[in-house]
């Protein structure tokens, strides 16, 4: 039954296919190579417009970093594009001790730096992120540690042990803390479960229990919350500043002068966009400082109000040109391990890409997630190009013209 | 709104054809990949007993295909709501957005327009503007001890005096307060040159009052600050009032404000979020306010300023000359303009321009210093003593119980209730046999006891309160309607009203002859301001009620005058004409047949009509009262002045209503010469009064 059916489709479409197969798969991978690299360059150059822009009458930020963490970040994309990842695919100990300094680092004396509450940073020389640069490693690890199950991710004790070192890196990101990248890991490591065929019962059970544990945690906070001297409510898990901004989006006018008005402002900039825009350089909310962050956290804003809902289009259309090139890849890419990496790369930029452009138009809580090749930011804008290095290389290695030769000869 | 609708939907239309497009372009094999797999999948599934189990992992996953195809749905699904929110954001939403953005970067700063001027009656400025060049500093600067420092350096300043200035709240905490007013063009220079060194200072020239004769007619002009938040609340339909301008808060500046007070100028600027300016969008000048002139003469009330501050005052200090305090009141009779209204002890209202002291209000509001910011002359309210003779005379004619042929005599005392409790006349040998106009010029108590025996006998036909009735009509116990603010309706007592003020002591709440007796002298409970008695006298030489009033006309900046003050009549005065003529007799009898009275007038060679008055006040001296008109045969002022502790009327009061009603006189054809000078506000400062003397002169 099953097979008819195939059969009669593939008559239907019989010539088509045929002619189709003519196609050298070489040039597929070309193709793919090609787009991936088109369309990153166009969101880069995109980026570097309006960061340009947004950094106008600004001095705590410089057009001319960017512009050279955007060089180095191409020369190490063409490096790690012509690695092979495959070497990376079965080294999950040492993904996991590199991981756990990475993100620790900022707690080590000398270099690491301790600002508005957290230990995010270290110096060397310059100062950078060291949890941005562990999302490539998070990466790496999760796409390593699912892809070994080949698919089949049954058992619930291999489930459980693989659950378990996918929350490592969350677990030290917590200590610094940064939820914002923490949500980023987590994030990562769900989509690796997911594309890599964790049964979908365990992954209910554990969505649940998320979805449990968050709402104790709310719980325990009312139950124990306390009144300071200064007649305000202070809760023990999520501060007051994590609940306001998880919270505000639901309704912005309740506050008008803290979260409340970053948001505020920030849809007013998107808004005020209007269809064609206020004009390059010419946007109001971020040169007056009416709009916080307005190069990094918030740059989207820019986009919006200074090139329009023209300019917001062609920014979705390059990421949906960048996400499906990339998927092609995954689809394409003959290990596991290959199409993982690809599809946590996609996750991650998805999950940026809606949280950053949510929050600015407040469908989403405000949190200091970047928008990937846009927002202003060294660390972060290396760790994007390392990724599309990453995912050129399964894009080169992963495509195997050998095998595909011999499948086509076995379909013929 | 239909056009935005249909680019949004051809926006959407080809933002979903590039989608498609682009999508084809990269998944062009999309179909051909799709089925291979399917193909080998069959070949697998055929080959499968053959083929090891590894090679089926190897297999390019066929359980993971729905998974992937679920994160492209929720792919899909993020960048759909994204879309969509963005869309109703810009598109739908655009208009609103941009006028909050708008409105977030301009701002429209209004500059505050300079007053109008005060002038008197002939064109004499009384109060003006002039510039000031004022030090303002940011309210952070509190914390930079550098700058305070060298602030106390430049404008010789003590180093604390300054930092309170900056921590005073009293104008709100975000507007910039006031260092230093009046510094000198050297201190300026010197700050604005060194700015770096003075960061979170400024220099401004603001506009200021100024008045060039310093007290001259205060309580009538008033004085001016920066509106309340009070004030800001309660600001009426078609006022524009800004945060931080200066109203009139007293006076003219304040019952005239409107008038006063010009059109905020407006610039609209863009500014950041934190207030810098970035650019000037447009901008119009401020307009200045008209120019208001007074009924006041400058000359009489430079005369009356200086009258009562030499006769209170001479050393600069209350207790050193006669009297405590007083007022004095001149009006013109024809229509009311009050051509002079002059308190002691008074105040500059410079003091007020930059913002009053603390040490100065609290001076101010002291016991010792009088209240230098008490209008008297409206709201101090006096027993009238003998001064209200003319108005109970005249209720006695009207009921017969005075008739020419009347004749009464006087012991010097007065024992009419037979309750042994004696009622004096002030002459105590008494005035032997005496008519009721002698009882006027003599002042003869003794015949208004039994004037108003006779009203408290016959009150159960005539009523309880047929002398009040009377008295009444000359608009005693209410307001005058004077076009200043805060004015005393002084009071006129009745039955009623006494039961209900000693209510809580029945013992003392009914009405009893002796009331009578004493309201019919002017004392007792009754209670008058120093310019209802003058209105009162203007009413018996008219035969009219008038309204007084300070406001004569508003005059543009090209001199034409666009509003005027239009003649108010108070309502009719009910009174038998015949009765009026025979009061007004005796009242130029006194001015003219009683000695002590006599001298005054006479010295300056005017025909008048008055009365003088020595009211008795519990625990004090003697308050000193004349009230006038004149000239006699044709009446053109009307003058009162009340002394407080000035001791007998004929003595202090009579000679300074004497010489405003000569100066009033010369004045209006312009004979009056006097130069006006500059009136001192009064220090604050007094030594105790001489002892009072027990007796009452008359």
């Amino acid at each position: 039954m099953k097979n008819d059916s195939l059969l009669n489709r593939l008559k239907s479409t019989g010539s088509a296919y045929l002619h189709r197969s003519k196609v050298d798969p070489i040039q597929n991978r070309t193709r793919y190579i090609f787009f991936l690299y088109l369309f990153s360059a166009a969101i880069i150059l995109f980026g570097l417009i309006i960061v340009f822009s947004a950094v106008q009458n600004n001095e705590d930020y410089e057009f001319s970093r960017q512009l050279i963490c955007v060089l180095i970040g191409i020369v190490l994309m063409i490096i790690v594009s012509r690695f092979d990842y495959k070497v990376l695919s079965n080294m999950v100990i040492p993904l996991i001790i590199i991981n756990i300094i990475l993100i620790m680092s900022p707690h080590l004396p000398f270099i690491g730096v301790h600002v508005k509450g957290a230990s995010s940073w270290i110096r060397l020389g310059i100062q950078i992120q060291p949890g941005e640069f562990a999302k490539i490693t998070v990466i790496l690890l999760a796409a390593s540690v699912v892809s070994k199950y080949g698919g089949h991710l049954d058992d619930s004790k291999e489930y459980v042990k693989t659950l378990a070192l996918l929350l490592i890196p969350f677990i030290c990101i917590m200590t610094q803390p940064d939820l914002g990248t923490g949500l980023v890991y987590l994030f990562i490591a769900a989509i690796a479960l997911v594309a890599g065929g964790a049964r979908l019962k365990y992954l209910l059970i554990t969505l649940a229990v998320f979805v449990i544990l968050f709402l104790i945690i709310l719980g325990i906070d009312e139950l124990t919350k306390t009144i300071n001297e200064n007649g305000e409510v202070e809760y023990h898990f999520l501060k007051n500043y994590q609940r306001e901004r998880l919270f505000i989006f639901l309704n912005p006018e309740s506050d008008a002068s803290g979260s409340g008005y970053n948001l505020r402002q920030a849809q007013i900039a998107v808004g005020s966009g209007g269809f064609f825009g206020k004009g390059l350089m010419h946007g109001t909310q971020a040169a007056l400082k009416f709009l916080p962050e307005a190069p990094t956290d918030f740059i989207f804003c820019v986009l919006a109000e200074e090139t329009g809902f023209v300019g917001v289009a062609l920014l979705l259309v390059l990421y949906i040109g960048l996400i499906l090139t990339s998927i092609r890849i995954a689809f394409s890419a003959e290990d596991l391990f290959g199409k993982l990496l690809v599809w946590c790369c996609v996750g991650m930029w998805v999950f940026q890409i809606f949280q950053n452009i949510g929050m600015c138009c407040g469908v989403m809580p405000i949190t200091g997630i970047p928008l990937p090749f846009i927002s202003y930011g060294s660390s972060f804008m290396i760790v994007n190009c390392v990724m599309l290095g990453l995912i050129g290389s399964v894009a080169i290695n992963g495509i195997s013209y050998k095998r595909k030769r011999i499948r086509y000869g076995a379909t013929r | 709104m239909l056009l935005g609708i249909l680019v949004a939907i051809a926006a959407i239309v080809v933002l979903a054809l590039v989608a498609m497009i682009m999508y084809t372009a990269v998944t062009k094999h999309k179909s051909a990949y799709k089925k291979k797999p399917k193909k080998q999948e069959i070949n697998i599934e055929r080959e499968k007993s053959e083929e090891e189990k590894k090679e089926e992992a190897s297999v390019p996953y066929k359980n993971l295909q729905t998974r992937f195809k679920a994160i492209g749905i929720f792919v899909a699904a993020c960048f759909s709501i994204l879309g969509v929110k963005i869309f109703s954001m810009q598109v739908l939403s655009g208009d609103k957005y941009t006028k909050e953005s708008s409105a977030n970067a301009t701002t429209s700063l209004k500059t505050p327009a300079p007053r109008g001027n005060i002038f008197d009656r002939k064109g004499e400025c009384i109060v003006k503007n002039r510039s000031s060049l004022t030090v303002l500093a940011e309210g952070d600067v509190v914390y930079d001890n550098d700058v305070l420092s060298r602030l106390s350096v430049v404008l010789g300043l003590p180093y604390n005096i300054i930092k309170k200035r900056i921590q005073d709240q009293s104008f709100g905490a975000q507007n910039r307060k006031v260092v230093a007013s009046d510094v000198t063009q050297m201190q300026a220079a010197y700050i604005s040159e060194h700015s770096l060194a003075f960061n979170g200072i400024n220099i401004e020239s603001r506009t200021v009052r100024d008045y060039p004769y310093g007290a001259l007619a205060a309580h009538v002009v008033g004085y001016t600050g920066s509106v309340s938040d009070q004030e800001l609340m309660e600001v009426k339909e078609g006022q524009n009032i800004e945060a931080g301008d200066v109203v009139g808060k007293s006076g003219v500046e304040a019952q005239y404000n409107s008038v006063l007070s010009g059109d905020h100028g407006e610039r609209i600027v863009v500014s950041d979020a934190d207030g810098n300016i970035v650019s000037v969008k447009s901008e119009i000048q401020p307009t200045k306010g008209s120019d208001v002139y007074l009924t006041i003469d400058a000359h009489v009330q430079y005369l009356a300023d200086k009258l009562l501050a030499e006769s209170i005052a001479p050393k600069g200090m209350i207790g050193t000359g006669t009297g405590s305090a007083g007022a004095a009141v001149v009006i013109d009779i024809k229509d009311g303009s009050v051509i002079a209204l002059a308190n002691y002890p008074t105040f500059k209202p410079g003091i007020f321009t930059n913002g009053i002291s603390q040490d100065t209000w609290n001076l101010y509001n002291t016991e010792e210093s009088y209240y230098p910011l008490m209008n008297r002359a409206i709201s101090g309210s006096y027993p009238p003593a003998s001064t209200f003779k003319a108005f109970t005379g005249l209720a006695g004619l009207k009921y017969h119980y005075a008739k020419d042929d009347s004749r009464w005599n006087c012991t010097g005392s007065w024992d009419g209730w037979n309750s042994g409790y004696v009622q004096q006349c002030w002459m105590k040998s008494g005035h032997g046999d005496i008519n009721f106009r002698r009882g006027i010029v003599e002042s003869c108590d003794v015949v208004f006891y039994e004037i108003g025996k006779l009203f408290y006998d016959n009150k159960a036909s005539i009523g309880e309160e047929a002398m009040q009735n009377e008295i009444k009509k000359f608009n005693f116990g209410k307001l005058t309607g004077i076009d200043l603010d805060g004015e005393e309706m002084g009071r006129v007592p009745t039955p009623q009203w006494k039961s209900e003020h000693f209510k809580d002591v029945p013992t003392e709440a009914s009405w009893v002859g002796g009331d009578t007796t004493n309201m019919a002298i002017g004392q007792g409970y009754v209670l008058v301001t120093p310019i209802q008695l003058a209105v009162a006298y203007a009413s018996l030489a008219t035969k009219k009620l008038i309204v007084p009033h300070v406001f004569k006309e508003v005059k543009n900046d090209k001199g034409a005058a666009v509003a005027k003050k239009e003649p108010e009549e108070a309502g009719t005065l009910d009174v038998d004409a015949e009765l009026l003529d025979k009061i007004n007799d005796a009242l130029h009898g006194v001015a003219t047949e009683n000695a002590s009275v006599a001298n005054a007038f006479q010295a300056l060679n005017i025909s008048a009509a008055a009365k003088t008055g020595t009211a008795e006040v519990a625990g004090k001296r003697d308050f000193a009262w004349t009230a006038c008109y004149g000239p006699f045969e044709n009446p053109r002022y009307a003058i009162s002045v009340v002394i407080e502790e000035g001791g007998g009327g004929a003595d202090t009061a009579t000679p300074m209503a004497a010489k405003l009603l000569d100066a009033s006189i010369k004045a209006e054809s312009g004979q009056y010469e006097e130069e006006i000078k500059f009136i001192a506000g009064s220090s604050g400062k007094s030594v105790k009064l001489a002892q009072a003397s027990s007796s009452r002169q008359n």
